[in-house]
């Protein structure tokens, strides 16, 4: 499976997605895509965290004891982590309110654990870093359209500014997380329809 | 011990004190830069129940009064600190503190802290008094975990503004304040809009800020009452 980095980054985008196609990350995706600052902050978070994780971790990969691997690999991800909620403490404090719990949460992404376990213990570090690129990238772009769809349906707005008239109603489905299932939904079913690429049932 | 052993114990003590150490060494750094961020936010939400339409994200400041004060019609983050030592006076009270805005030794507004349950979690909050105690001049609702879109619209302009005008105290007596299942009743002095789907934090939110009330009335407001009909009767 030699892959040139390009294809590390990319394939995540679409044909291996963590959120569509993986199924991974699902809980931050409801959580966080009420609004498109969020997604957005949640965004960066997420990327820094997975790509710096795997860095890590492959580097370390030919010295962690296999008994302690993946309390290892839990160290160095809650450790990324509480740096990027104290950076975001000190520097997006209004942001980081918002997000509140979701940051902390993290640690329990499965798309960080599972690109540490999957790839990141038999890859290089610089493949490592383009595979949590990629992974952190393909997570963002699913949060950044439901976001984008959530706000825009939900408040009518984007970004926070008033897209829609005021006399917009608002759609409160897509306010609270179910209606992010929804879209989460219909994302999933055009990406298939067009890859065609299904799961075997 | 065998020596995988050792590598084991060995290994899992460098990367937990290398992980500790950073993170202790982040958190020295970070921290005088968060409680800063925190005592703003504090002020923020004290200044926004004394001055209803105060926005720290730059919305202009529509109150008569704050024109001469804020003159550029919007403050950044960094001055806040700065207006609230200018303007706002904290008194330590028996019942918590008391914000008390002044202005050419008249003074424009009081807010206290009220917070308490609402349905998932504590809900914050200041409340801006009318000078005469009894008005309700704004609330800010902040650093809560409602449901966003139901309860959590207790922190939205529209929520507070309803309360603009309300009364707490009347004829003597504090009167309760209800946060109204859908609509409140045209006119009613003591009634605000409710939130829709979200009758557990309303009812909360009425709860606390009625709660709170009474208490720095009993403690506080009484005795101010009192200093303000005796002075008048001293200019008599």
């Amino acid at each position: 499976m030699a892959k040139n980095p390009k294809d590390i980054v990319l394939d995540p985008l679409s044909d291996n997605n963590p959120i569509t196609v993986q199924m991974l990350g699902i809980c931050s995706a409801l959580a966080v895509t009420a609004q498109l600052n969020t997604a957005f902050i949640m965004s960066i978070a997420v990327i820094l965290v997975v790509a710096a994780s795997n860095t890590i971790i492959s580097l370390m990969r030919n010295h962690i004891p296999a008994k302690i691997r993946m309390i290892v690999e839990m160290v160095v991800i809650a450790t990324l982590v509480i740096t990027v909620d104290q950076l975001l403490k000190a520097f997006a404090f209004e942001a980081s309110k918002q997000l509140s719990v979701f940051v902390g949460l993290i640690i329990t992404n499965c798309i960080v654990m599972g690109r540490a376990e999957a790839f990141a213990m038999q890859n290089p570090p610089k493949e490592a870093f383009f595979d949590g690129l990629g992974n952190g990238l393909g997570y963002s772009a699913i949060l950044i359209i439901v976001a984008a769809f959530r706000e825009f349906l939900g408040a009518g707005a984007l970004f926070g500014f008033q897209v829609l008239p005021d006399s917009y109603p608002g759609n409160g489905l897509m306010v609270i997380a179910p209606g992010a299932f929804v879209v989460i939904g219909l994302i999933i079913w055009l990406q298939r329809t067009v890859t065609k690429k299904y799961e075997e049932a | 011990m065998q020596k995988d052993e050792i590598h084991t114990i060995t290994f899992a003590a460098i990367v937990c004190l290398v992980c500790s150490l950073s993170l202790a060494g982040i958190r020295t750094v970070l921290l005088p830069i968060q409680v800063r961020n925190q005592r703003i936010d504090n002020q923020v939400n004290v200044l926004k129940a004394l001055f209803p339409d105060f926005d720290p994200q730059g919305n202009p400041l529509s109150l008569e009064e704050q024109d001469s004060l804020f003159t550029q019609g919007r403050v950044p983050r960094e001055w806040i600190p700065l207006y609230f030592d200018n303007f706002v006076t904290t008194k330590d009270t028996e019942a918590g503190p008391l914000y008390v805005l002044t202005r050419d030794d008249q003074t424009v507004a009081f807010a206290f802290p009220a917070e308490g349950k609402g349905l998932w979690s504590t809900v914050h909050s200041y409340i801006g008094l009318e000078p005469d105690l009894a008005t309700i001049r704004g609330v800010t609702f902040f650093d809560h975990g409602e449901t966003p879109g139901l309860g959590g619209e207790c922190s939205k302009p529209w929520f507070q503004r309803n309360f603009r005008g309300q009364k707490l105290w009347a004829d003597g007596a504090p009167v309760t304040l209800e946060v109204a299942k859908g609509r409140a009743e045209p006119n009613s002095r003591t009634q605000v809009d409710g939130m829709s789907g979200a009758t557990i934090t309303g009812n909360g939110i009425q709860r606390f800020m009625n709660n709170i009330f009474r208490t720095y009335n009993e403690k506080v407001f009484e005795s101010l009452r009192a200093e303000a009909t005796e002075g008048l009767a001293s200019h008599g």
